[in-house]
């Protein structure tokens, strides 16, 4: 029926319906509009009835009413535009209070459940502060430009073999010359190579410092400049204007206090007098943290024809030119190497040359190291999601009611998912504020604790595109873990789950399902880490061990030198070291105790060898390594004896002289296997004094690990008196920085004006090498121990879940006469049988994916059977642990109780 | 009854309407009857003015409004003020009492 004053508003085209007393929160412009047209004309009608009534006619009362109004048009939009404003704002208002309602009521029932919230935190902050600190690094080192002008055009000049040519070596300085004097694709080349000084300062003791030298055009090369004074200029690596020096910015802060005056004083370095020209900037290096750099004169090395093509240990640095490219440059390196290798077959056969770009040269060793620490961290992030996944579906379970009561009330599903995904938002905040402080912490202590660890241009901190990933990965996980117990909300039937709730006992099917998969997941992917961690500890410690020869680790060494007068005659000097090394090895917390010439990997002495009752072809006489040794230094190094005896007393006195030797030089000079007992005599003289070999010792590395392990020989240091310095060597059984008191108190007893020099770990000696390794190392078998202990949390959760939703059938069970070890076996089959069946399938996964690590193994292959039986037998044993707690539980259940429990 | 004089200003005509909800709950055309009945006729708001002014004090949150039933039993839209409302009618009355006063002592014939 048609109201009588909508003539009014014959635009009105919204029909009108039954009045409605509860107002929507919000609403649509047309129903705005036609909310102010029903004000307007109830009030058009009100007065039109009263004037009415007043005894007008209808139609004067009607055009009566009109014009008091006033400006009916007018008013209707300017009420609509009011209207439309005010919906738009409560809108909004109504958003920002709902959402703070539900982060309200979402910290409200975390604190409620702080059991629950405690375990996820640690679980995110972990797995976050894990990612973090990584991809801090990994950020750092594999993203961030080298510290140089134009660091992209900046290339690393590498030596390498036709046939292999991953293998990399250093340029020879003949070679070096040939390269820079032929090549057409770049505006310079330097070169560099490590040069440690002794720094006498005016007063103090002296100091031992890490130095480059360099040709003088580096820091062009390099496109740096001198923070104060200059760099080198061209000529000054020239002979003779070689004693010049330019400090680094930290030694120059540390040693000189910071002060500019420095420059143009001089400074005594190894004896010699140097001119201070300058102070680079902070963070300038070339990747080893020196404190100083000195020009290189090459002139003499060049004076051997020979070795300086020979002898590879140049650093090589080069910039391309502009007009050219990194492909253009490797063919021109490559074609100069292919031109000295026909010129100089003796020498360079074989030999090829490639440009690499400086930061790939720099980071290559890290980039797969860091690449397997960010997929460990991904994965423990992985298993962390799953855990909390878990946790939060088997409380929504719990909540199944509330949440089934908030339905009835009238809850959308949306605004009940909304509130799950807040408190997990809410849960992943704090993990991510707490995982980013942990981060931080983290990479600051380990990088503290691991100085070699990255080249120092490299420093690792967590800036804004840390923070970033941090804050994706933190909203990632939020709503991930949100999301499966909201999207089980909104499948669930309120009317059911109330009714399920009042009986109080079955668990939903879907939800458990969904957590045994996330129990399968977890397990699998901790068996993977660990499996990959296991191989890398082994691949470790086949690479200490064996690569090595001998063991690194908790040996503390120093230099001594029985100097002077005094030690002018062998007794003497066997009195001196004798003693010394008496009371070392007697002393609390040593293990063993022996002396070197030269601690392994510093080198060595060659000297010709003639093998008594072989011919000798007098042109080509061979060379062998020589080192003489004291007391116990294979015992103090773990070097194995592999045949014969080590010296012992019979030896001391003036009978024949006896030598071991190693395995190279067995396989060199014996190949039959006979060497006990053969003489053999070294040096230059065919008629010296003979030697007797009386052992075969294991072959150590002396040099890197590129170069084969030289024929060495070990005499017998109490016969070979004539070299003063030895290399004190102390095994021992904590920490090695505990026995500095022993040896000094030792020295000083047994020669009071006697010094001692460089008392550091051996692991400090031959450290840079495998620091990186052993770092990434433990941050693997934490990451894998942190992914075991997630997982055993997560099946002890679910399993206990179980349980406890059981309780009353396990009651009626009981009741009915079931005996406690059946129901104990009937749980513990449960956990077991997802267990095993996660166990399953982390192994399937570590052996498909165990070709990834297999770069990263040493020694050891991807599928090395004990890793593998020894992860799943560990794993076994910690998850049956895990199962047996709630099936314990389980068989205490009072049947009685039970039937009680809602 | 005479139209509201032009000089009626906006703000005037606010702080009416809020007077007038002062103590119960009414709608527009109730206010309209109780302005010009309290005012002993001479105060008269056009429906213009009177239902901008409802709207542009909702805008506010100085009222809130919602249907209801008149007493003639047809859907009306009832005006509520709030907390906020009263506390604006409070200080606004304050200024418009003092300023009236103020008038009133300079058109006082001495």
């Amino acid at each position: 029926m048609r109201k009588p004053y909508s003539k009014f508003f014959a635009r009105t085209d919204v029909p009108l319906k039954g009045p409605r007393f509860l107002q929507l929160p919000w609403r649509s412009r047309a129903r705005i509009a036609r909310d102010i047209d029903i004000e307007l004309s109830f009030h058009l009608e009100m007065r039109v009835a009263e004037l009415t009534a007043q005894g007008m006619s209808a139609a004067d009362a009607a055009r009566r009413a009109r014009e008091e109004f006033g400006d009916l048009e007018l008013t209707r939009a300017y009420c609509r535009t009011m209207d439309e404003s005010t919906d738009r704002t409560a809108r909004i208002s109504d958003h920002v209070a709902d959402w703070r309602q539900d982060l309200r009521y979402a910290i409200r029932t975390l604190r409620r459940s702080a059991g629950f919230a405690a375990a996820s935190l640690l679980t995110l902050a972990l797995a976050l502060g894990a990612n973090t600190a990584i991809f801090s690094v990994a950020h750092s080192v594999l993203l961030e430009p080298l510290p140089y002008g134009r660091p992209e055009s900046l290339v690393a000049l590498h030596e390498t073999r036709a046939t292999s040519p991953s293998e990399r070596y250093q340029l020879s300085p003949a070679n070096f010359f040939d390269f820079r004097a032929q090549q057409r694709s770049f505006t310079g080349i330097a070169a560099y190579n490590g040069a440690p000084f002794t720094w006498l300062p005016d007063n103090g003791d002296p100091q031992f410092l890490f130095a480059s030298s360099v040709t003088a055009n580096m820091f062009d090369v390099l496109g740096v400049r001198a923070l104060h004074g200059r760099t080198f200029a061209a000529g000054d690596d020239a002979p003779g204007k070689d004693r010049q020096v330019v400090l680094s910015y930290g030694f120059w802060e540390r040693a000189l206090g910071g002060n500019p005056a420095v420059v143009g004083t001089r400074m005594t370095l190894s004896g010699r007098t140097y001119d201070v020209v300058g102070v680079m900037p902070r963070g300038f290096t070339l990747g080893t943290n020196e404190d100083l750099w000195v020009p290189m004169d090459l002139s003499e090395a060049m004076a051997d024809a020979v070795r300086s093509r020979k002898q590879h240990y140049l650093r090589a640095i080069a910039r391309i030119d502009t007009r050219t490219t990194l492909e253009r440059a490797g063919a021109d390196v490559s074609a100069i190497a292919r031109r000295l290798a026909a010129q100089y077959p003796e020498a360079n056969t074989g030999l090829d040359a490639l440009a690499v770009p400086l930061h790939e040269s720099m980071t290559g060793k890290l980039r797969p190291a860091l690449l397997l620490l960010q997929g460990a961290a991904a994965i423990v992030l992985l298993i962390a999601c799953a855990n909390i996944a878990n946790l939060t579906l088997s409380r929504t379970m719990g909540r199944r009611r509330e949440m089934a009561v908030r339905a009835a009330l009238g809850a959308g599903r949306a605004r009940l998912a909304r509130q799950l995904l807040a408190e997990s938002l809410v849960l992943a905040f704090a993990g991510g504020v707490i995982g980013v402080g942990v981060a931080v912490v983290a990479t600051r202590t380990l990088l503290a604790l691991n100085p070699d660890t990255l080249p120092s241009m490299f420093t690792a901190t967590v800036d804004g595109g840390v923070l970033l990933f941090s804050l994706v990965l933190t909203v990632g996980i939020g709503l991930l873990m949100g999301l499966v117990p909201a999207l089980h909300v909104a499948r669930v039937d309120p009317q059911e789950s109330l009714k399920e709730g009042e009986r109080g006992t079955s668990q939903g099917r879907g939800g458990e399902r969904v957590r045994r998969v996330l129990v399968v997941a977890q397990v699998g992917l901790a068996v993977m880490l660990l499996i990959g961690a296991g191989l890398l500890v082994r691949s470790f410690r086949e690479l200490t061990r064996v690569q090595l020869g001998f063991d690194p680790d908790r040996v503390l060494t120093a230099q001594l030198r029985a100097g002077g007068e005094r030690y002018d005659s062998p007794d003497a000097v066997n009195r001196f070291y004798d003693r010394v090394l008496d009371e070392i090895a007697h002393g609390p917390g040593v293990a063993a105790a022996g002396a070197v010439t030269i601690l392994p990997t510093r080198g060595s002495v060659g000297s010709s060898v003639r093998v008594e009752g072989e011919p000798v072809d007098e042109a080509n006489i061979p060379e062998i390594r020589y080192l003489a040794v004291r007391r116990d230094f294979f015992k103090a190094l773990r070097i194995p004896l592999k045949a014969g005896r080590e010296f012992d007393a019979s030896d001391a006195a003036d009978g024949p002289k006896t030598v071991l030797i190693n395995e190279a030089a067995e396989r060199r000079f014996f190949p039959r296997g006979d060497a006990l007992g053969r003489r053999i005599r070294i040096g230059p003289d065919p008629n010296g004094e003979p030697m007797t070999i009386v052992g075969v010792v294991g072959d150590i590395r002396a040099e890197g690990f590129a170069v084969p392990v030289p024929p060495t020989l070990f005499a017998n240091h109490r016969r070979e008196t004539w070299e003063r310095s030895l290399a004190v060597v102390i095994r021992t059984s904590g920490d090695p920085a505990s026995a500095t008191p022993v040896l000094r108190r030792a020295v000083k007893s047994a020669d009071p004006t006697l010094a001692i020099r460089d008392v550091r770990t051996l692991d400090d000696v031959i450290g840079s090498s495998l620091a990186p390794r052993r770092f990434a190392l433990g941050l693997v078998a934490s990451f894998a121990g942190i992914a075991l202990l997630l997982a055993t949390i997560g099946i002890y959760g679910v399993l206990s879940y179980a349980v406890a939703s059981r309780t009353r059938e396990f009651g009626v069970r009981l009741a009915l006469g079931a005996t406690e070890r059946s129901i104990l076996l009937l749980v513990l089959r449960q956990g077991l049988a997802w267990s095993l069946f996660g166990l399953a399938v982390g192994v399937g996964g570590a052996l498909a994916s165990g070709r990834l690590l297999s770069r990263m193994l040493y020694g050891v292959q991807p599928l090395d059977s004990t890793t593998y039986v020894g992860v799943v037998g560990g794993l076994v044993v910690v998850v049956a642990a895990a199962c047996l707690v709630p099936s314990l539980r389980a068989t205490r259940v009072d049947p009685i109780q039970s039937m009680h429990v809602r | 009854m005479k139209p509201t004089p032009p000089e009626m200003l906006q703000g005037t005509v606010d702080i009416l309407v809020l007077r007038a909800l002062a103590w119960d709950s009414m709608h527009g055309y109730a206010i309209s009857r109780w302005l010009a009945a309290r005012s002993d006729g001479v105060l008269t708001v056009d429906g213009a003015a009177l239902y901008q002014a409802l709207h542009r004090l909702a805008r506010r949150k100085w009222v809130t409004s919602s249907w209801g039933l008149s007493e003639n039993n047809r859907k009306a839209k009832y005006y509520t003020l709030t907390s906020a409302g009263h506390a604006q009618l409070r200080t606004e009355s304050a200024t418009w009492t003092s300023y009236a006063e103020a008038v009133f002592k300079v058109l006082r014939p001495n």
